[in-house]
């Protein structure tokens, strides 16, 4: 159908929409006529990626100028896929409205292992392996060595992109992965450098999370992109983590050990090449002498490794005189990596700043400031002068080097904490240093600083305001959208005592106690008997599940499940939970049934649907809290509660519901869709963990359904079931939560979703 | 009293039934008992009537055996000899566990199909009761016909029986019990052995090399269940465990089925992020430690639960479908097996494709496909009924609307050339109209509702019966022509005595209850023509090939 959304004509490829759609749009046109940013709640299911694409390719066409690019970041691969599965419907809808075949580019950009398609790179099974293999056959310097010797080998998909796919364009269409790889095919073309040149010129680029938001990446691949873009991050809920975690460096002794290896191998490199290529080092001198700038204009194959901190801050400067000359670069390497295993060798935990780091090693080692920034800059080029063919070996080394860089570059934001031991085997020394990121706003700045619309949105977003404050940004428009139904489809319950009266909860201090693993167990048991299909249940953290499972099987709970449904288990191993989810969906699908025991922040819970009959309740075993003794996450509350006024049990909160939001929102992928939610933890009830549960799981909470029995859950499951069961038809939705264009024209209607729209 | 052929397997002396001594004789094909000095059996069952045997528990002073027929019935029988009275049931329970299963292939499937079908189709048992009970035919023939429909029909769910699959908690049935003596006693049926076999074939394996050569059942089963195998939280295990080797076995079956991965990308938990965080980088979540030396005792045998439950439900779905999907399988183990993952990448696409598009498809916001059928919605339905009514003048709008279709009748009727070929008759036409005008024979009132109203449900529903009995004989009488074999020769004068019978001992008492009732006859008059015809066909038929044979 054909929209007008105050005054944009946009393309709707359904002949339906949802209301909640169609003012998601409202407020997303808001959000790019103001170029500002934009956090947006919408529940999962009711078509939130569609509406998106559909408003802001509308918007690409009605103003080309304003808008020239759409980047849309999500987080997993399939994720990925879907997005430009949907945009390829959308763009066959236009093409069948105007009859005209638009000049649309769009495309996803993946890592090498997703993208290589050269027979034996593409056969190595990590990513960082591809990576590695496929620097070895495209840098620079090898190819450049290979006009010498010819017998070296040769990537003939780069060479032949590098020899003539610059210079055509990717033709306008939609190109998801296979695509892209199908095309590099047909044309013998690299699709990995195809797609990172390609995302220049696109209308549309869909990627990951971490080419925009992990600087040692960014800075290479989107460095160049338009200003006036549009960025989305969908499923967002957990950008504040991806943001700390790509800012954050852990040091062990095993990483200081190899990167003593690294370092040798570096003087050795050196020294030969002084023997038969002096030219060289001193050419590499000459350009560190005339600035960083120069020296960085890299060709893109060179740039595996990268600053991780953000560009403009360090190239203004040329090399430090004292790191100048390699082995003088090399020498400073090796006072450094003293520095830090001396530094290692404590008997009790420190915890310091940035800058106290920093007097120290001053102090202790006259390391200064200054050459520390330029560090990474500095190994990078010391690596491409010395021809390093395998630089995966030499990961160590950059790591070491960019601590370096980030702990010079930040003075706030971070902290260092040394621990000698684990907590849980004080006996047995492993000292790690963690150089961790507190504020996640230092790695989405540059970001929001860049382009003009930045839109975060997910549907789990809850409380809403929490977002522009922990990641530092004023957004013009903040709004939650419920999902309007026509039947109640989802039922949440809290239950929050066990048939014997005992109160439920996974809290520390009843964590052990018999009485309620027994009656968790029996919430599941008779839950098993009751819903039909998948049921999938979540346990705060795996060492309570293993427990938990542990003490079932003594007590023969398990084997009561058993008749009922097939077990799976979230294993820490993730080639074997994926086996168990296949399993899992199989016994689904064959109509046996089956439970899935897995663990809210696990893999699971974050990136697997449970549609319809492969999740027909989710049981949410106790309240997913983040594991609270470790030190690290103690130095985050500590910083959040001093820079953003934030106190540390709201916080801890609203991370522990959005996890519990995330899982139980697993099950409702629609309006089609049923399923039972049922928060087994009586905390659940009380109003501070309640509301900030998403306001569409939140409103069909009532009152009666705060502190249940599990006899009582099973009650109203059972009957939630029956009536859920019955057909539902198309015709049941329309008008209500369905609406044709006519019904979305209607006066009454329009104020209808306006006043939805305004509940914020 | 048995035939001399019959092999007797086993005699048992000294066993009562019903306070009665006696002797229990094991046949070849049936269990018999008969009273003591009497040489013929009161008791005799055939083994395929048999559907299960009980024993009385060990500690019990009564030692009996009690047969469960398929009928229900049961009969037991009390071993009396007090020396051996526990062997001579263990022997007999022995044997019949051996010959059990054997009839229990054939065991009287069609009677229990038979059975079922009488029992889910009320209006079969009426049918039966009518034709079968008051002897119009034999159950034979009501049978035959019945039975062959379901073979031919659907041939599927008979021939070929549906494959069962495996409970997911048999091994949660063999629940130990105590026997008083710090011992564990397991109760093993036939089922559940298959089940074990059928989930872990290695066991299987193990079974076939080890019994009866090396173990016997008994040990054998004992020291499965001792085995670390089956306890799989124990983690010492004894070195000269015979099952070790299965466990290994399972290992390497499960390790071979990760690394397979997944067909359904979107499950692929390996291959979901895109980037991955180098080593180093992050804020660390508590990496499991690499050595296996700290953990715990604890901590490994719950991990091994875990491990075994994964590995148990997998066995126990693979079971349920393994007959099914063998070609499928086969189809991918080749697909997989000509190189490592990423050259299946060539296969992948479609699934991927499909899986992708069922993802992103919103059912509800797309118009259905199928050409939506307007429902009828009557608001008078007796109009609809009486048929068409003279339109109201005021749906002609225009006048020139009226001038225009009389002027376009006009055209028709000068073009209107009679058919005289194919009209009917005078005296049809007359009396058709005769008949569809008010007061003719269609237009009596006799509509559904008035038989409603006019005849008692009781009647009616004896009615309904008679209809239904009569069109099953006609069905079968019907169902003979063309008579081309002896056969069909024969069974259609049967078809047509049995017509005859029904007629005589069925419907004439019905039509004289109704004359009773002062009801019009013309109830049955239907029923009636329908047997005309039937008779009239059946003399053609006659006439016919009396002429021929003449």
């Amino acid at each position: 159908m054909k929209l007008n959304i105050e005054g944009l004509l946009v393309y709707f490829p359904y002949d339906y929409i949802y209301p909640e759609q169609y003012s998601y749009m409202l407020e997303l046109k808001r959000t790019l006529d103001a170029k500002g940013h934009g956090v947006l709640e919408m529940p999962s299911g009711t078509g939130k990626t569609i509406s998106l694409l559909s408003l802001i390719v509308a918007y690409q066409r009605a103003f080309p100028l304003d808008v020239t690019k759409l980047i849309y970041c999500s987080r997993t691969v399939p994720e990925i896929e879907k997005v430009v599965e949907e945009l390829r419907k959308l763009m066959e809808f236009y093409a069948k409205e105007t009859g005209e075949a638009n000049n649309f580019l769009a495309l996803s950009l993946s890592s090498r292992k997703n993208l290589c398609i050269h027979p034996e790179v593409s056969s190595l099974r990590f990513g960082k392996e591809v990576d590695g293999k496929c620097h070895s056959l495209t840098a620079s310097y090898i190819r450049a060595q290979r006009h010498s010797n010819p017998n070296l080998p040769v990537c003939r998909f780069y060479e032949e992109f590098d020899a003539v796919g610059r210079q055509v364009p990717l033709p306008a269409g939609i190109y998801n992965l296979d695509d892209l790889k199908d095309f590099g095919r047909r044309k013998g073309w690299c699709p990995y450098y195809l797609a990172r040149y390609a995302i220049l010129h696109a209308n549309i680029v869909v990627y990951s999370y971490h080419y925009l938001l992990d600087p040692k990446i960014a800075d290479l691949v989107s460095k160049e992109l338009a200003k006036k873009s549009v960025v989305v991050f969908d499923e967002a809920h957990n950008i504040d983590n991806v943001c700390i975690d790509s800012m954050s460096v852990n040091i062990t002794r095993r990483t200081l050990d190899r990167c003593q290896n690294n370092v040798d191998t570096l003087q050795n490199t050196i020294h030969k090449i002084k023997e038969t290529d002096a030219a060289k080092l001193r050419e590499e001198y000459r350009r560190l002498v005339e600035g960083l700038k120069e020296a960085n204009v890299a060709r893109e194959t060179d740039i595996y490794l990268a600053n991780p901190v953000l560009p403009d801050e360090v190239l203004q400067e040329a090399v430090p005189g004292s790191i100048r000359t390699a082995e003088h670069f090399v020498g400073f390497l090796r006072r450094f990596l003293e520095y830090l295993k001396a530094r290692l060798r404590v008997q009790h935990v420190v915890q310091e700043s940035a800058p106290q780091f920093l007097k120290d090693i001053f102090d202790k080692v006259c390391i200064d400031r200054k050459p520390l920034r330029f560090c990474a800059e500095r190994l990078q080029s010391l690596l491409r002068t010395l021809e390093i063919a395998d630089i995966a070996d030499f990961s160590a080394v950059t790591l070491i080097s960019n601590f370096a860089t980030l702990v010079s570059t930040y003075s706030q934001g971070f902290t260092i904490i040394i621990e000698p031991f684990e907590d849980r085997t004080p006996t047995i020394a492993n000292p790690v240093l963690h150089f961790s990121c507190m504020d996640p706003s230092i790695a989405i700045k540059p970001v929001f600083q860049r382009f003009q619309s930045v839109v975060i949105t997910s549907g789990t977003l809850s409380p809403l305001d929490i977002y522009p404050r922990i990641l530092d940004f004023r957004p013009v428009t903040m709004a939650s959208f419920t999902m309007t139904l026509a039947r109640t489809c989802l039922c949440p319950l809290i239950v929050g005592r066990g048939n014997d009266q005992v109160a439920l909860s996974s809290k520390f201090e009843t964590r052990e106690d018999f009485a309620v693993i027994r009656n968790y167990g029996n919430l599941l048991l008779e839950m098993s008997a009751v819903v039909p299909d998948g049921i999938v249940a979540f346990f705060t953290s795996y060492v309570y599940m293993e427990n938990i499972v542990a003490s079932w099987y003594e007590q023969g709970i398990l084997e009561n499940i058993q008749k009922n449904k097939l077990i799976f288990i979230e294993t820490q191993d993730a080639a074997e939970t994926s086996m168990a989810l296949e399993k899992y969906q199989e016994a689904c699908e064959n109509g046996r049934g089956a439970i899935l025991l897995s663990v809210a922040r696990g893999k699971v819970s974050e990136g697997i649907d449970f549609v319809h009959h492969f999740g027909r309740a989710v049981i949410m075993f106790g309240v997913p809290y983040v594991y609270t003794q470790s030190r690290i996450l103690k130095a985050r509350l500590e910083y959040l509660r001093d820079q953003f006024q934030i106190r540390e049990n709201d916080f801890l909160t609203f991370d522990a519901m959005r996890h519990a939001a995330q899982c139980v929102g697993r099950a409702i992928r629609g309006k089609t869709d049923y399923g039972l939610m049922i928060f087994a933890d009586k905390r659940y009830a009380r109003s501070d963990k309640r509301g900030k549960l998403p306001r569409w799981i939140q409103e069909h909470i009532n009152d009666g359904s705060l502190n249940l029995t599990v006899d009582e859950a099973v009650q109203l499951s059972k009957h939630f079931l029956r009536q859920m069961a019955q057909p539902f038809r198309q015709e049941d939705q329309l008008g209500l939560s369905l609406l044709t264009l006519e019904q979305l024209q209607s006066e009454e209607m329009l104020q209808k979703i306006s006043q939805m729209a305004h509940q914020t | 009293m048995a035939s001399l052929s019959e092999e007797v397997l086993l005699v048992v002396k000294k066993v009562r039934q019903r306070k009665q001594d006696g002797t229990l004789y094991l046949m070849a094909e049936r269990i018999a008992w008969g009273p003591e000095g009497k040489d013929r059996f009161t008791v005799s069952h055939l083994y395929s009537d048999i559907r299960c045997q009980k024993i009385s528990p060990d500690g019990k002073a009564k030692i009996q055996l009690q047969l469960v027929l398929h009928t229900g019935d049961s009969t037991t029988f009390h071993f009396a000899n007090e020396s051996t009275a526990l062997k001579d049931r263990d022997a007999a329970k022995e044997l019949l566990q051996q010959l059990l299963p054997k009839f229990k292939k054939k065991a009287n499937k069609e009677l229990e199909e038979k059975n079922r079908m009488l029992q889910e189709d009320p209006v079969l048992f009426q049918l039966y009761k009518d034709l079968v009970v008051s002897q119009v035919i034999s159950a034979e023939e009501f049978w035959a016909n019945r039975l062959g429909g379901v073979n031919n029909g659907e041939p599927a769910p008979y021939n070929n029986k549906q494959e069962v699959g495996i409970s997911g908690a048999f091994l949660a049935d063999i629940r130990p019990q105590t026997d008083g003596c710090n011992g564990l006693r397991y109760n093993l049926t036939a089922d559940i052995i298959e089940s074990i076999f059928r989930t872990y074939p290695a066991v299987k394996q193990k079974y076939s090399e080890n019994v009866p050569h090396n173990l016997t059942e008994k040990e054998f089963w004992t020291r499965f269940f001792q085995s670390h195998y089956f306890h799989r939280d124990r983690i010492n295990t004894g070195s000269q465990d015979i099952f070790s080797e299965c466990a290994k076995q399972d290992e390497k079956g499960l390790k071979s089925l990760v690394t397979q991965g997944v067909k359904n990308p979107l499950v692929d938990l390996l291959s979901l992020e895109d980037k991955t965080l180098d080593e180093g980088y992050g804020i660390s979540k508590a990496l499991p430690s690499t050595s296996n030396a700290n953990k715990s005792v604890k901590e490994s045998s719950n991990s091994a639960i875990i491990k075994r439950f994964n590995h148990h439900s997998a066995m126990v779905l693979a079971a349920g479908s393994r007959k099914g999907d063998l070609p499928t399988d086969q189809a991918s183990e080749t697909s997989s097996t000509d190189g490592n993952s990423r050259d299946s990448d060539f296969f992948q696409p479609p699934l991927k494709k499909v899986k992708l598009q069922e993802a992103i498809e919103y059912e509800d916001l797309q118009r259905e496909n199928t050409p939506k059928t307007v429902a009828l919605n009557l608001k008078k339905s007796d109009r609809y009924a009486h048929g068409p009514v003279p339109l109201q003048s005021q749906q002609y709008t225009t006048s020139q609307d009226i001038i225009n279709s009389v002027s376009y009748i006009q055209q028709e009727m000068t073009n209107y050339k009679p058919n005289l070929t194919r009209v009917l008759s005078s005296t049809t036409a007359t009396s058709a109209i005769a008949a569809l005008s008010p007061g003719g024979v269609l237009m009596q009132p006799v509509g559904q509702q008035s038989i409603n109203q006019m005849v008692p449900t009781d009647i009616q529903g004896e009615l309904k019966h008679l209809y239904i009995a009569a069109g099953e004989l006609l069905r079968h009488f019907w169902s003979c022509f063309p008579v081309n074999t002896p056969f069909l020769e024969e069974k259609v004068t049967k078809m047509k005595t049995n017509l005859e019978r029904f007629q005589m001992t069925k419907l004439r008492p019905f039509q004289e209850k109704v004359q009773r009732q002062y009801l019009s006859t013309n109830l049955t008059g239907h029923l009636e023509d329908m047997f005309q015809m039937a008779y009239s066909k059946f003399h053609i038929w006659q006439t016919r090939r009396m002429m021929r044979k003449t």
